[in-house]
């Protein structure tokens, strides 16, 4: 298309990262609330949800430690990490921008690159995301898989119901998120857009 | 009936006890109410006469047992026959143990067990018959022998397991279990034999389940169950006895529930054991709850099942579940009894039981509401931006025609 650039800006072990990351959230929201409402839902047994649950935990910190390897092999955390003495009004314009230009068809304040993927807001949540939260729902999680094993940390944390309170608060954080990821995706220059690129690698940039 | 036993024992003394004591009355000249003198002198003769006539059948006092087994060294053996010959058995019976066992402490001496012996010869080496008949447990624990009957011991016993009663309770110093944590129970008693961490395979968390749960609570389902709340010291890291926790807080057992429970509706709840915690705090006492689910004291929990045992996991974990109907806070006094003060099962969905945590049976509440509000916020924000980019699709496809046609006019322009 004319006036239309194509910008490799998710590399494949990201992809794979990404995707399987989406599948194993989604099964741990929807096994999480099966474990935590047992008497309320029935779309699996309390004990194949628990399971389940593990099992998929496994599998989102092996991804995780995937995303973490490749991140750091490359060199490329650092566009986790946002430039203070530009954050403050960068995130004010992006703001700005999903609350009120968006909808005069104005134009993204950020423009997409390689190094450079993350808006300033995107930044300062998938820092708090990747770096805080999900290291701590792991370890909460691991705790809770293994009360008994893990009993000396679990009472240097003041005991099972403060971990299992932290996992649950993160648990409803992270299905308040995947409903606003979904939607945050569409954002893009068509609804589709994000999508197609977090498939393929590419992001489409109009001139 | 222990008053009736003191003073069965009192009219069981010597004679030659007696008549000094006759003697005594008469030389001192006390003074007393002729009747009541009169009385008491006929009732000695009394006595002086019946013993004249059964010099054998006086009462036998624990004190003349532990004459002989209170010796460590005691015991015997048999070299009849191959099967015995030097297997000892010992005889000696550790007084201190036994002073402290819930026998001792209802008043059940030796020979109420021993029921045979009615006499001890003092001439002969061993005073009483060699070979005792077996003590018939049953004769006073007949309900918990019918629950046993109908139990899987019976089962191992017909495949000629021994299993008698002393292969789970020591015969001698049988103590009482009601303030027992779920360690103390299952080490005294079932992991004995058994080794619970080589099956149940099927549990999840199953370190967990048999840390917190007593075995029968699942293994004889047809005996009541309470979670046990025990006094936890956070600083010493040790539990509080009845007497420690009242000690503190300067108070007698009578006391605890008519200060605990201030709105006097006989059952503790979390505002009450807030308060109650404070007061400990303000005595730089800083205390958890240590909860456990335990069996209650009923002869039916001989009634131990394998196949029937409860394996449903969502029998305990919902909030309705039965399991966690029953809470009490345990007060252990020095013998081993224990006071029960009832507890709002709601306690248990607090974090004064942080230790203590079944999901879906004593899950936080108040955690539910604070997800719902993340989930319902990010919803509606989600609807309310969708919405106002749908409104404003119309703006929107303006300001791009326009955009369009500036760019095409200055395009001929150029």
């Amino acid at each position: 298309m004319k006036g239309t650039q194509m910008v490799y800006v998710h590399p494949a072990p990201i992809r794979v990262w990404h995707w399987v990351n989406a599948a194993g959230f989604m099964a741990l929201v929807v096994t999480g609330f099966q474990i935590r409402f047992a008497e309320i839902f029935s779309f699996l047994s309390l004990q194949d949800a628990i399971i389940l649950h593990n099992y998929t935990g496994v599998v989102v910190i092996a991804d995780y430690l995937l995303w973490f390897g490749y991140y750091f092999a490359t060199g490329k955390i650092k566009i986790y990490f946002p430039d203070l003495r530009t954050f403050v009004p960068q995130a004010i314009k992006q703001a700005m921008f999903y609350g009120y230009g968006i909808f005069k068809g104005e134009p993204n304040p950020h423009q997409m690159t390689p190094d450079n993927k993350f808006n300033p807001l995107q930044q300062n949540a998938y820092l708090g995301l990747m770096f805080v939260f999900l290291p701590a729902q792991i370890f909460s999680g691991l705790f809770l898989w293994q009360v008994k094993k893990f009993e000396g940390y679990i009472g240097l944390m003041g005991g099972v119901k403060f971990v299992d309170t932290i996992h649950v608060l993160l648990f409803y954080f992270f299905a308040a998120f995947l409903i606003a990821h979904c939607y945050l995706a569409t954002l893009g220059h068509t609804p589709l857009a994000h999508f197609k690129a977090m498939l393929t690698g590419y992001e489409e940039h109009h001139e | 009936m222990k008053m009736l036993r003191d003073h069965l024992r009192w009219w069981s003394l010597d004679r030659m006890y007696a008549s000094q004591l006759l003697n005594t009355l008469y030389k001192e000249k006390v003074t007393m109410n002729i009747n009541r003198f009169f009385l008491i002198k006929t009732i000695c003769f009394i006595c002086i006469f019946y013993f004249s006539f059964n010099s054998t059948s006086y009462a036998i006092d624990n004190a003349d047992c532990l004459t002989c087994h209170a010796d460590e060294e005691l015991y015997r053996t048999s070299e009849k026959s191959v099967n015995e010959s030097h297997m000892r058995e010992i005889l000696y019976v550790d007084e201190v143990k036994f002073n402290n066992s819930v026998h001792n402490i209802n008043g059940v001496t030796c020979v109420d067990c021993h029921a045979d012996i009615a006499s001890l010869d003092y001439n002969e080496n061993v005073p009483h018959a060699k070979k005792l008949q077996p003590v018939l447990c049953t004769t006073c624990h007949a309900e918990e022998g019918d629950a046993f009957m109908h139990g899987v011991h019976m089962k191992a016993r017909r495949k000629g397991i021994t299993m008698s009663c002393s292969a789970c309770h020591d015969y001698h110093y049988v103590t009482l279990l009601a303030g027992e944590s779920v360690a103390e129970r299952e080490n005294g008693f079932c992991l004995r034999c058994h080794k619970p961490f080589q099956s149940h395979d099927w549990l999840p968390q199953k370190k967990a389940h048999l840390a917190f749960i007593e075995c029968t609570v699942c293994h004889a389902p047809d005996a009541g169950h309470h979670v046990h709340l025990k006094f936890y010291d956070l600083v010493t890291n040790t539990f509080l006895s009845g007497n420690d926790v009242l000690k503190i807080l300067g108070i007698g057992y009578d006391d605890f529930m008519p200060q605990v429970d201030q709105n006097k509706d006989g059952i503790i709840n979390n505002d009450e054991i807030e308060t109650l915690f404070l007061r400990l705090r303000q005595k730089n006492v800083h205390i958890i709850f240590h909860a456990e689910l335990v069996e209650e004291m009923q002869p039916l929990v001989h009634h131990v099942v394998k196949e029937g045992a409860t394996n449903d996991c969502q029998e305990c974990h919902s909030p309705d579940s039965p399991y966690f109907k029953a809470v009490t806070i345990v007060l252990t006094k020095e013998d081993g009894t224990v006071d029960h003060y009832p507890v709002e099962r709601a306690v248990l969905q607090g974090y004064h039981t942080s230790h203590f945590s079944a999901l879906g049976g004593t899950r936080v509440r108040f955690l539910d509401k604070i997800g719902l509000a993340m989930i319902l916020g990010g919803i509606l924000v989600v609807l309310a931006h969708l919405s106002v980019r749908i409104v404003t699709i119309p703006a929107r496809r303006h300001t791009k025609e326009g955009h369009k046609k500036t760019t095409t006019g200055n395009k001929e322009i150029s």
